[in-house]
């Protein structure tokens, strides 16, 4: 058994495997296999149905359906591809036949004595893995922002021809897909792998191996989702309804593979966290001392897991209408577009808590560490968490109140929906009975925590008018419903990820995050923000429509308001940008525990060790144990 | 000379290793388990809806019920070789030769009915479709079937290749593999009859 | 003087109440918390009225109320979290280092757990129950006005709205509905989903291929009102969108006898 030091990763002579394959595959030569698979794919079909560029897209749909067959398999022949140049099938392939990795090989894996190379491979270091989940998080997010900025343009007034109307349907979608995937991911990924396993004790995640396919099974969907402008764009919003996305163009193609492949990579990932935090917390980690991020983190991933698998059936069905002509959402042959409503929002509505909880858990995380104290009711954070995810898959249909699929279930569906405010507000009350007699260390991780407080506030009372069958015939498919999801997917979710990553910068960098950057970012962003969203409650309100290239003159104010909103948080992104990249490269070290928190991650050094710790933990206590006693 | 399967980094023990892949998979299970009830869903919701009464327009055929639930024997006889081999060490082996076989011969069966559908009309243009709801949501499940025939044919042929493998591989957690598996291959075999007992429904 | 001493360890409820509100942080808390409240009774009652659009029906005359009367009753929340929020915001501890001493070790209070919770299922009653009491409302107006409903067939495409009116006789591509009159719409589209939105009348249903959805309301003020459609339906959805009027029942029959004069439908 090799004992393994505490030199960093980089510095140890880099191991040897028996089987030298494994040495050689990385981005790169997934890249190339990937792409070879895809034409020869392509090529193969246009041989068998000849060339999808010679179709003229008019409303006949069955025309084209050789079109889709042809993109679709191209683009999981890239997916596929990839993961077989980059070495993901290695591992089941040598299970298969008996011959496991040696333990060399998996030291090898694990990215040992690699540098900075590791990042670049199929690598099963959690730490790494982290990292990449952070880079690719703001790639999207980045991606995801520009288009919001595009469409913010032009809404700035009304008869704008900045962008046409079907771009601009496009870039609604696209915009909308590109950041509910950025933000399903965006605290889970990068800190639930880098930070969660060391919280808890591990050495590493419960299946290493399946943590780097996840990441690269992700990234494989990049370049797929991206490839929608370059085939006409979707005609859709993110929710693809049918049988809008039947009828669309070849653009659509893209989102349906990109829906099927991260599906696969959440399921995995959601089972890996799940089962690492079950099976792996270190010795005296009883439930009641687990950090209520990782808490947070495994709620919302195991909610995850049986709620995702609905998408992508309503995504296999889209595909199978657009390929071999099934009518899955086709009234003519017995479908329905409800059938669609229905197994996109039991998705749906528990996706958008995956998306709330782990944001709100970090900032549960913080608050105590900043402020002193102990978290107010750890058991009613629990029971709000638990309370959330379990309701969350019984509401669904409050985003068909108006679809007329079943009228006489809407009374049901609003008492459900109403019911999510009682755990809801067990949140506020951990986050406001910690604040409570408290004197907060002002820094830009407890800053977070305010804002989040503000907007989630606003998130949530908003949506208490939508979940009301009544006043939802008003606002139903108007603006008011996009700035509600905007307060919480952002004002809370991402919030909340933004005052994780202040807040363990150090640890997964060795350096601090730049104050001052993280201020002015801060300050742009969350008063931009509110700008562009109360605006939005005003277009919304005075019967604006959502998801609209253009708007009647009524709208022009509300709208010139949230666009200056909009450039406001823009600005602030790019600050933020800069604070990250210039921090990371050369900013202050950070010390092994700048904020005096209790939680494990902050006794190891920086670089973290390759298996986290010299000896196994021992934890005694929670680790929110601050406190003169209570008076 | 065992070759170490466990990354030492875990410093765990088989049976620790064990007792996470069958949680691991158990979980996987219930995202596999997600995806069933929504196509059985679809089935149920639009034979109720009965748009344009379309669920079967007039003179379509379906499948015979026999031939929905012929179609999933094999995982039953898989999960019942499964558990008699669990028993008796040195059936394992056997049974998953045979398991594998029984599978691939599932597996051609499904593509033979698929092949055979009684239900794709032509349109006015002369391109195939699909004539009705029926015809719709059988071939998912026939898709599905299929998916879960490779992906336990893989399993039954690893677990063979490494039987014979045996002295070479570390007893312990191999046992846990077979009973890790075996969670597999009960919920095939329960998803198979979900299945047959959904498309039973014309 | 030995029962002076006991009565001065035990002090009465009253007291300790008192020595709680006077305490730095409860205090400010207090008027902080009376401010917010206050910023949101404002908000509901100023903010709705002014900025949603004409009212024409008894089901957008409800609408409005909601709005307005969840945000005042959400309005005592909102000041509780935001006070205690801001009240710890302004007492913040700045600097490079951590503050010296920890805070108090609260890690529940039970009481406060209890009330905060039984509060929130009170106020998530009070709003179940004024929904349901507005669905039963419009339920039964509906049922009232069903026998002599004016039936309009309205039909979403790509992309305008077109209006069927069967008893009448004739087709448009207007909205044109007497005042006081019960009216049902019997929405339906001929490709993808739309969604019929008269927005002054507050109702609002989906228009979805092959299956006919209904929407009940009845305009009680003459006038203008936009119809709008309210789900993404490729293209020009922002271009879906036609007007309608709320006549006289006289110049509403002058208007279908013109139509009919005309061969049927209107412009």
């Amino acid at each position: 058994m090799t004992t393994l030091s505490h030199k960093p990763a980089s510095a140890r002579p880099i191991p040897n495997p028996e089987r030298s394959l494994i040495t050689r595959l990385n981005m790169g030569t997934g890249t190339v296999v990937g792409i070879l698979f895809a034409v020869i794919t392509y090529y193969l079909l246009r041989h068998h149905f000849g060339s999808p560029w010679r179709v003229n897209h008019g409303m006949d749909m069955t025309n084209t359906h050789f079109v889709n067959v042809t993109i679709l398999c191209t683009m999981f022949a890239w997916s596929f591809g990839f993961l077989v140049g980059i070495g993901a099938l290695i591992g089941p392939f040598r299970w298969l036949i008996g011959k496991d990795l040696t333990a060399e090989e998996q030291l090898y894996l694990a990215g040992d004595g690699q540098g900075i190379k590791r990042y670049f491979k199929y690598c099963t270091d959690h730490k790494v893995v982290g990292i990449q989940y952070l880079v690719g998080v703001m790639v999207m997010l980045g991606v995801g922002g520009t288009m919001a900025m595009m469409i913010r343009t032009n809404l700035a007034t009304p008869g704008s021809h900045f962008i046409a109307p079907i771009i601009y349907n496009s870039l609604v979608g696209l915009h909308g897909i590109t950041m509910i995937i950025a933000m399903i991911i965006v605290s889970t990924g990068p800190f639930g792998n880098y930070i969660m396993p060391i919280m808890i004790g591990a050495a590493d995640m419960a299946f290493p191996r399946l943590n780097a396919l996840s990441w690269w099974v992700l990234f494989t969907a990049i370049p797929v989702l991206c490839s929608a402008w370059f085939l006409g764009g979707i005609p859709t919003g993110w929710t693809a309804y049918a049988p809008l996305s039947d009828q669309a163009g070849p653009g659509m193609n893209a989102f349906l593979a990109t829906i099927i492949i991260f599906a696969l990579s959440t399921a995995v990932a959601g089972m890996n966290i799940t089962t690492t935090v079950v099976a792996m917390r270190a010795k005296g980690m009883k439930w009641n001392r687990v950090p209520i991020f990782v808490v947070g983190a495994t709620i919302s991933v195991a909610l995850a897991i049986p709620a995702f698998p609905t998408f992508m059936v309503a995504m296999i069905q889209t595909g199978l209408d657009r390929t071999i002509s099934t009518g899955f959402y086709d009234a003519n042959v017995g479908g329905s577009g409800w059938l669609y409503a229905n197994l996109f929002w039991i998705m749906g509505h528990p996706e958008v808590y995956v998306i709330l909880i782990p944001g709100v858990a970090a900032l549960m995380e913080i608050a105590p560490v900043f402020v002193r104290k102990p978290l107010f009711s750890y058991g009613a954070a629990i029971a709000g968490f638990a309370g959330i995810a379990g309701l969350s898959v019984l509401v669904w249909a409050h985003h068909m109140y108006m679809s007329g699929w079943m009228p006489n279930l809407n009374g049901p569906f609003m008492i459900t929906t109403e019911f999510i405010s009682v755990p809801t507000g067990l949140l506020f009350l951990v986050l406001v009975g910690t604040l409570w007699r408290g004197k907060p260390w002002m820094k830009m991780p407890m800053l977070s925590v305010y804002a989040f407080i503000w907007d989630f506030l606003i998130g949530g009372i908003t949506g208490i008018y939508l979940s009301d069958v009544p006043a939802d015939n008003y606002l139903h498919g108007s603006m008011f419903v996009t700035a509600h999801f905007h307060y919480t997917l952002m004002g809370a979710a991402l919030t909340g990820a933004i005052g994780a990553l202040a807040f363990w910068f150090p640890k997964m960098t060795g350096r601090m995050l730049n104050d001052r950057g993280s201020y002015i970012s801060f300050w742009l962003i969350q008063i931009g923000f509110n700008v562009l969203f109360l605006g939005m409650f005003m277009a919304g309100a005075a019967g604006q429509p959502r998801r609209v290239a253009d708007y009647a003159q009524a709208f022009a104010h509300a709208n010139l308001i949230s666009t200056i909103g909009a450039y406001s948080v823009g600005l602030g992104m790019i600050v933020l940008l800069w604070a990250i990249i210039h921090s990371w490269r050369s900013g202050v070290i950070a010390p092994m525990n700048p904020w005096g928190s209790k939680t494990l991650e902050w006794t190891v050094p920086y670089p973290v060790p390759l298996v986290n710790f010299d000896e196994p933990p021992v934890v005694t206590s929670d680790p929110y144990n601050y406190g003169r006693s209570a008076k | 000379m065992a070759t170490h399967t466990e990354f030492h980094v875990h410093h765990d023990s088989p049976e620790k290793v064990g007792r996470r892949e069958r949680l691991g998979v158990r979980l996987l299970i219930v995202a596999d388990g997600s995806y069933l009830f929504a196509i059985i869903f679809s089935w149920f919701y639009l034979r109720n809806l009965n748009v344009n009464n379309a669920w079967l327009p007039k003179g379509v055929k379906t499948f015979s019920t026999a031939s929905s639930w012929w179609v999933i024997v094999p995982f039953i006889i898989v999960f019942i070789a499964h558990r008699v081999s669990m028993k008796n060490r040195s059936l394992r082996v056997p049974a998953m030769a045979l398991s594998t076989v029984l599978l691939i011969i599932g597996a051609w069966y499904q593509w033979h009915q698929v092949c055979n559908m009684p239900f794709v009309a032509q349109d006015a243009n002369g391109r195939p479709f699909y004539n009705g709801a029926y015809a719709s949501n059988w071939i998912i499940f026939a898709g599905t079937n299929m998916f879960h025939y490779i992906i336990t044919a893989f399993i039954t042929l690893g677990l063979f290749l490494r039987g014979l493998r045996g002295n070479l591989l570390d007893p312990v957690l191999e046992e846990w593999r077979q009973r890790v598996a075996g969670s597999w291959f009960t919920w095939v075999m329960i998803g198979g009859i979900l299945s047959a007992f959904t498309t039973s429904f014309k | 003087m030995a029962h002076h001493d006991d009565q001065d360890l035990l002090p009465t409820p009253g007291q300790r109440v008192g020595t709680f509100l006077k305490r730095k942080d409860v205090s400010q808390t207090f008027v902080l918390g009376i401010f917010f409240t206050a910023v949101f009774v404002v908000l509901g009652l100023w903010v709705y009225p002014h900025w949603m659009p004409n009212v024409m029906s008894k089901e957008m005359q409800g609408n409005e109320d909601i709005m307005i009367w969840f945000t005042v009753i959400s309005a005592p929340i909102a000041g509780v979290v935001l006070a205690i929020a801001m009240e710890s915001f302004i007492n913040m501890h700045r600097g490079d280092t951590p503050p010296p001493e920890d805070g108090p070790g609260i890690k529940t209070h039970g009481p406060v757990v209890v009330i905060w919770s039984a509060v929130s299922v009170l106020f998530t009653i009070v709003a179940i129950v004024w929904g349901i009491t507005e669905m039963n409302t419009w339920s039964s107006d509906a049922l009232a006005g069903s026998n002599n409903a004016l039936v309009v067939d309205v039909t979403g495409s790509q992309w305008n709205w077109s209006f069927n009116y069967p008893a009448q006789g004739i087709t448009s591509h207007e909205l044109n509905l007497p005042i006081n009159q019960p009216v049902e719409f019997r929405v339906i589209s001929a490709d993808v989903n739309h969604s019929f939105w008269p927005v002054q009348l507050g109702v609002k249903v989906d228009a979805n291929r092959l299956s006919t959805t209904i929407a009940r309301t009845t305009p009680d003020k003459l006038g203008v009102f936009d119809v709008k459609c309210a789900e993404l339906c490729g293209l020009n959805h922002a271009y879906m969108e036609t007007a309608g009027h709320v006549e006289s029942v006289a110049d509403f029959n002058n208007w279908v006898s013109q139509a009919k004069a005309t061969g049927g439908t209107q412009q």
